[in-house]
């Protein structure tokens, strides 16, 4: 049955620039903002097959915590030789600074994005874990907006969970481990590629915006300054800047947009931040392999959801299959994310695969492999014509007192035919994703 | 919201006095226009010498081409209007998503105009947007401090552009207490003997412009 | 064993005066299995309130702000600490000293730390670890002439290697990355020696689950004249003086340091 949302497309496209749904990207050094390109079909999902999900979801992101806390705390799972040392010491998510720091109520992955994605079979596959700063819950938000505007009729006739409350869940989300004061949402600036996202969030959520130069340190609390020059404690810090570049005294000396001694207050307990810094050591391209083992130990489940078959040439075993089946491989290279160093070894040249092949050899470390999954396609509409195209989700994981997963998600979709990488920074486009509600 | 940093407080006030700026420069410019359509082809040049601004114009249409709309005149009332953006778009924390959009939906129409050859029907729609905007914002902003920054940035900007084109007493002598009236009621900073020497001008017979304008753009201190 | 007196001056001289200048010290020596610190007093200048707090590595800091303007920020400590390396005794568990098994991108080895290690293998063989870090020590030692201003802080072990100069740093740094090439722990020390002269840098490796110093600059196992103050994975963990500061001003860092016996 046709959705009568897909023949308003003009309408919700029309809102959609009006309310200047953009992201920022650089071409040529030269920063532009661009409309993010939305297609009106939604995906849906149906509600015991989101009940699956959130199940696997909420697992996983349980057990990616108790990866981090015992990483920066006792180290058991290496010890138990789960996952080899190397793998964590090497990551450029590991930061030695955060170790024996324990955040507010123990909590490292406040906000995560799991991107998932179907094959053509029906099972779910996690592709990536994203635990530092994952954007994007705010498109799907705007996007429901416009769309009950634009078609009513259409959120009368289909049950769909409403997913504007995740500002609320947001807000939950950050005042379960404030530690006393204001709540701010730390920008980099309106020339970051997701400053739409930040100020959307700080409306919603009720949060002040700022930027480094607004927020200083004194006497080992965090200060929010007004124009009066009056300060304001802060409490909690949903910090949209990676934590290289979050305090200039303790990682990244070069930072002009950190905050300095930001991180003694939060060493000292006296300020939350939302993502834990350094807890990027769990999404690690590397680390990924080591998931569903993860979930077995520190939970005692068997994981609910299951990897892209995935190897790791490290192990001699793996690089043995993988040089054995190259061709039906996707390479990673761990150190790289949006998109970027993902190779299909199928479009190599003789002379790249043979490069590729010795590089591999000499940083096995350096990349994973995985199969190529076959995607379940989803339509768009292409010039009113449903066309398919290959398409992921990111659902959005919140920790408060234990995960809540977010009844929605961003679906993007790859914009060119041949292509499977749906980065928006590659020029993907977006989908409203539907959870019904019965 | 109640904390506004120094920084988005200096956004707020020339988030006002931009739009003004667009506003009212594109009302004279129609007025302009109207003139240059079959009376007076060369108005532009006169046009600029009251704004203040250098006539780099070679003629009518190019002045029409690019005081509009081109994003490389730092003059043209698409300069100021992106300017009025650029300073909306970091406000959304102080003022809401909704006032912004009427910004956004300037520029569309803004950029819709620049290929037409009635340019004054797509500069309506501007002005149109920037009267909503005005109208959200005394409408839906709770915070009465933003939004008297956002009207005295108005105000300062208005008085500015009345003191350049001369216009007659009674619309300074308006702008002079509308002004008044409004910036004792901010925390702004703003030099109260430059404001009495305002309402001192704005008595007398013959209005020393040069003075005015020079006033209006020193009121307010950082 | 010996008592020592110790007194670290550090001082940054500003070409014109700055203001709001956010710093962090890492310059505060505290007891460890081998050393013992008695007393300790420190005075910064200009005055500000100062924060103290530890690293991750258990460092000790202090930090804080001065906010007026100053052309001279100047830090003094005072002290007295018995050291005793016989006593040592701080034992860690293997994955303790894990982090200091891998290399940063100060120590990544390259040819010429390649060309080394195989050199030293040569002597080595199966020897033990600490025998094996007396030949690297040596090695290092050999390797470098000491030379001040021919490296700076951001410079590597293999491109001082390759230069065959430098200062107590890049023997340190190629000393790591020998040992490390090697699978043995060894973290950077940064300290004080008897005599007078600058801060000093050594390196301390894990070996059998007990640390021991070694100094590639002096040829020299570490003894009881060197005074520890903070140890890390390179130079960069351990850097005595981080800051941030308003004002167009070149800054020059002038470090003395006093020890002796009492």
């Amino acid at each position: 049955m046709e959705i009568e949302l897909t023949r308003r497309a003009e309408t919700v496209n029309e809102l959609l620039a009006r309310y200047g749904v953009k992201f920022g990207i650089y071409k040529d050094n030269e920063f532009k903002e661009q409309l993010f390109p939305f297609d009106t079909i939604p995906r849906i999902i149906k509600k015991e097959e989101f009940a699956y999900l959130e199940k696997g979801l909420k697992q996983r992101v349980m057990a990616l915590n108790c990866f981090i806390r015992d990483i920066y705390g006792e180290k058991k799972i290496v010890r138990d030789g789960v996952v080899p040392e190397e793998f964590v010491y090497i990551s450029s998510g590991y930061l030695a600074p955060c170790d024996g720091v324990v955040p507010p109520k123990g909590i490292y992955t406040h906000i995560a994005g799991i991107d998932l994605v179907q094959g053509k079979d029906g099972s779910w596959y996690v592709l990536e874990d994203n635990l530092r700063v994952p954007s994007g819950a705010s498109y799907p938000m705007i996007a429901r907006e416009i769309c009950r505007k634009s078609s009513p009729d259409t959120f009368e006739t289909y049950h769909v969970e409403d997913n504007r409350d995740y500002a609320k869940l947001l807000r939950w989300t950050m005042d379960y481990v404030n530690t006393g004061g204001h709540t701010v949402i730390l920008t980099p600036g309106r020339y970051n590629a997701a400053y739409f996202e930040h100020s959307y969030f700080a409306e919603k959520t009720g949060a002040h915006l700022a930027t480094g130069r607004e927020l200083v340190v004194e006497d080992d609390y965090l200060y929010f300054v007004d124009y009066s020059g009056k300060r304001e404690k802060v409490g909690a810090v949903y910090r949209r800047i990676s934590d290289e570049y979050l305090d200039p005294m303790t990682f990244n000396e070069e930072s002009v947009i950190g905050i300095p001694h930001i991180y003694d207050v939060y060493r000292k307990g006296h300020v939350a931040l939302l993502n834990a810094p350094g807890n990027g050591v769990a999404d690690d391209k590397g680390i990924y392999y080591f998931v569903p083992k993860m979930v077995r130990y520190y939970l005692g489940e068997e994981p609910v959801l299951q990897n892209a078959p995935t190897y790791l040439p490290y192990y001699e075993e793996d690089m043995r299959y993988v040089l054995e089946h190259f061709d039906e491989l996707v390479l990673k290279d761990v150190a790289e994310a949006g998109g970027y160093g993902v190779v299909f070894a199928d479009r190599m040249t003789a002379a790249q695969k043979e490069d590729f092949i010795a590089l591999l050899k000499r940083e096995p470390r350096r990349f994973i492999a995985q199969e190529v999954i076959d995607f379940m396609d989803i339509d768009i509409l292409e010039n009113a014509r449903r066309t398919p195209r290959k398409a992921d989700l990111r659902a959005f994981v919140l920790m408060v007192d234990e995960p809540i997963v977010w009844k929605s998600g961003l679906t993007r979709f790859s914009r060119d035919p041949d292509s499977f990488i749906v980065n928006s920074s590659q020029g993907g486009g977006f989908k409203d994703t539907w959870v019904l509600s019965q | 919201m109640g904390i506004i940093s120094v920084e988005n407080l200096d956004r707020l006030f020339w988030l006002g006095r931009y739009s003004e700026r667009v506003y009212t420069s594109a009302r004279l410019f129609a007025d302009s226009f109207d003139r240059m359509i079959d009376m007076d082809m060369d108005n532009y040049a006169a046009f600029c010498r009251q704004l203040d601004i250098p006539n780099i114009y070679s003629s009518r249409e190019d002045f029409c081409n690019r005081y509009i709309s081109d994003e490389n005149d730092p003059n043209s009332i698409y300069s100021n209007l992106m300017r009025a953006y650029d300073n909306a778009i970091v406000l959304r924390n102080e003022i809401g998503s909704e006032p912004i959009t009427y910004i956004q939906l300037s520029v569309y129409d803004m950029k819709k105009s620049r290929v037409s050859r009635a340019p004054l029907v797509g500069l309506q729609k501007v002005e149109d947007n920037i009267l909503a905007f005005w109208g959200i914002v005394d409408d839906m902003i709770e915070n009465e401090n933003i939004r008297n920054v956002i009207k005295i940035g108005k105000r300062i900007e208005r008085l500015d552009l009345y003191g350049r084109l001369q216009m007659n007493r009674e619309s300074i002598v308006r702008e002079v207490h509308r002004l008044a009236g409004r910036i004792a009621r901010t925390n702004l900073h703003y030099d109260e003997k430059n404001l009495k020497e305002l309402k001192k001008l704005a008595e007398e017979d013959q209005i020393d412009y040069d003075r005015v304008v020079a006033l209006a753009d020193t009121l307010r201190k950082d | 064993m010996k008592t020592l007196r110790f007194h670290y001056h550090m001082e940054l001289a500003f070409s014109e005066p700055v203001h709001s200048h956010v710093y962090t010290l890492k310059c505060l020596p505290k007891t460890t299995g081998t050393q013992r610190i008695e007393t300790c007093a420190y005075r910064i200048s200009p005055e500000s309130s100062v924060r103290e707090g530890a690293d991750s590595f258990g460092n000790r800091m202090l930090y804080g702000k001065a906010e007026e303007a100053h052309s001279l920020f100047q830090v003094d400590v005072n002290g007295t600490a018995v050291t005793d390396i016989t006593a040592s005794c701080e034992e860690q568990e293997a994955t303790d000293c894990s982090v200091y098994r891998y290399q940063t991108p100060l120590t990544r080895p390259g040819e010429r730390i390649g060309e080394l290690l195989a050199r030293c293998r040569e002597r080595t063989g199966e020897l033990p670890p600490a025998d094996r870090l007396r030949v690297y020590t040596e090695a290092v030692h050999e390797s470098l002439r000491y030379e001040k201003g021919v490296t700076d802080i951001g410079t590597s072990a293999e491109d001082a290697l390759a230069l065959g100069r430098g200062v107590c740093q890049d023997y340190s740094h190629i000393l790591l990355s020998l040992c490390r090439a090697d699978r043995i722990p060894a973290r950077y020390v940064v300290g004080m020696l008897l005599g007078e002269g600058e801060s000093h840098a050594w390196v301390e490796v894990c070996d059998g689950g007990r640390w021991q110093g070694f100094d590639p600059t002096n040829n020299v196992p570490v003894e009881d004249g060197h005074i520890k103050i903070s140890h890390g994975r390179d130079y960069r963990d351990c850097s005595i003086n981080r800051g941030v500061f308003t004002g167009q001003a070149r800054q020059r860092q002038t470090i003395l340091v006093e020890v002796t016996p009492v």
